[in-house]
């Protein structure tokens, strides 16, 4: 029994199997709060915390009357996903001893990193939602908006991916003649213990939610520790599951998220059709796309998507910080340029909220989206096995001048 | 598994993030005269598990089994 438990806490989990639970648990969440599994909406509204804290006035902006800007991220069920999120991915690290402060060699990687946080925070909030609420949590809901995301986010990603194999984007690594010299291992092991301090600080705050009626809070608690946990033991990367298509051919990242979004849609149907929930709908309009390019090519430039930043943070990785200050910026620039600048106007006004659901019926829109679910996956496999041959083509070619 | 014999060049990817790690050692592979031996030390959690996936898929063997050092992995592969 221990040693199940040891390697659960000292090994990473199958992508695939964390994904299902990720999107098995997005299905219930939802049917418990009529809410879905999101991020930056919460970062939206974190950015209006940090503005009326230096006095700005943001009562006339309508993004953030929009996004629900009340009380303070403690009493909001979705700030509570969000540091759910970071303690939960937080516990991890802890629990398997391996946190570190890594710092980026290359200097070049912070600018990198803040640059690409503010484009990808822009991006996300301009197209409503990033990964999650635009994608994995998105095309459960049948919102049609999320479909044109992933094919935007693919694009901006293919241009992200070109971008990272420049010289003067990706630098140069230290390499050394002959074999150098691993760092030395600390002997004394306690981040398990902080890290289970932490855990049971935090569970006693989801009893206190729960136990003094707020009800929403435990629950935004509760499931933002789950979310945490998943992405942080699956190494969850949704920025390299359309990123390392394109730059090694790899695709289990991409084939885990297609599968966990079919069962969670298969879910979230079920969920809706009992409990006769309206599902969470988005406009789709000229938005989307342009949103999810900047999104694309925002999280290939930062290494992270909103929600991969998260753990990443968690496990010591500096570079992440940016990352995160980035996000805040652009999500709150846009929330600002929505109606200062005319973004509203001229993108999102001839838009519409589709739901598949209204347009045609509950069995054309599950079938309708396990469809474009397959298509995706095998656009993924071919994707794949096209990079090894010309790999093996490029290869035989360098032996025959050999 | 142990190699009796000494790494040729070795990569040093502390600090680095994905997907630099996965990009710097498939690159680094490429230029190596094949059956020399090259070290990676790398730091990033994600790179512990795409490193060694994406050298094999790419064709390359390992001399070792990976080597987990504290808060880093060790790869011993050949080009």
């Amino acid at each position: 029994m221990k040693t199940i438990v040891q390697s659960l806490f000292t090994r990473y989990w199958n992508p695939y199997v964390v994904l299902l639970i990720a999107g098995i648990l997005s299905a219930l969440y939802f049917g418990l709060t009529s809410k879905v599994w999101a991020v930056t909406g919460e970062f939206t509204r974190l950015g209006g915390d940090i503005l009326l804290l230096f006095g700005v006035d943001i009562s006339g902006w309508q993004y953030f009357d929009m996004v629900h800007l009340k009380g303070t991220t403690w009493n909001r069920p979705d700030g509570w996903i969000v540091w759910g999120m970071f303690i939960g991915a937080l516990i991890m690290v802890l629990f398997s001893n391996s946190f570190k402060i890594r710092l980026p060699k290359q200097k070049r990687r912070y600018v990198q990193g803040l640059v690409g946080g503010i484009i990808a925070g822009f991006g996300a909030r301009l197209a409503l939602g990033c990964n999650l609420a635009a994608f994995f949590t998105g095309v459960p809901q049948f919102s049609f908006h999320s479909w044109i995301f992933i094919v935007a986010t693919g694009i901006g990603t293919y241009f992200g991916a070109k971008l990272t194999k420049t010289r003067w984007w990706k630098g140069k690594p230290s390499i050394t003649r002959g074999a150098g010299k691993p760092s030395a291992v600390k002997k004394r092991v306690i981040q398990p213990y902080v890290g289970g301090a932490i855990a049971l600080v935090y569970t006693g705050l989801i009893i206190y939610f729960f136990a003094s009626g707020q009800k929403f809070l435990g629950l935004g608690a509760l499931f933002g520790l789950f979310f945490g946990i998943l992405i942080e033991r699956g190494q969850i990367c949704f920025t390299s599951a359309f990123r390392d298509l394109f730059l090694v051919g790899r695709s289990v990242m991409a084939k885990a998220i297609i599968v966990g979004m079919a069962v969670s849609s298969i879910c979230t149907i079920i969920v809706i059709s009992i409990y006769d929930l309206t599902p969470i709908t988005q406009i789709a309009a000229m938005s989307t796309f342009v949103g999810g390019v900047l999104f694309g090519v925002g999280i290939v430039m930062a290494s992270g998507c909103e929600t991969g930043m998260m753990y990443r943070l968690m496990e010591g990785q500096v570079l992440f910080l940016p990352v995160f200050i980035g996000n805040i910026a652009g999500a709150t620039f846009l929330a600002y340029a929505w109606d200062h600048l005319g973004v509203y106007n001229v993108l999102v006004k001839g838009g519409a909220k589709i739901n598949l659901l209204d347009s045609i019926g509950p069995i054309g829109a599950i079938t309708a989206t396990l469809a474009m679910l397959g298509v995706l996956y095998a656009l993924t496999v071919y994707r794949e096995k096209r990079y090894h041959q010309k790999l093996a083509i490029k290869r035989g070619a360098n032996v025959h001048a050999n | 598994m142990q190699t009796e014999r000494e790494a040729d060049f070795t990569l040093d990817l502390r600090g680095e993030s994905c997907p630099y790690p996965v990009i710097y050692t498939l690159e680094t592979l490429e230029g190596m005269n094949k059956g020399e031996l090259l070290q990676v030390i790398t730091d990033c959690p994600g790179s512990f598990r795409n490193v060694p996936e994406e050298a094999k898929a790419h064709g390359y063997t390992f001399a070792q089994e990976p080597v987990q050092n504290g808060q880093e992995y060790l790869f011993y592969i050949y080009a």
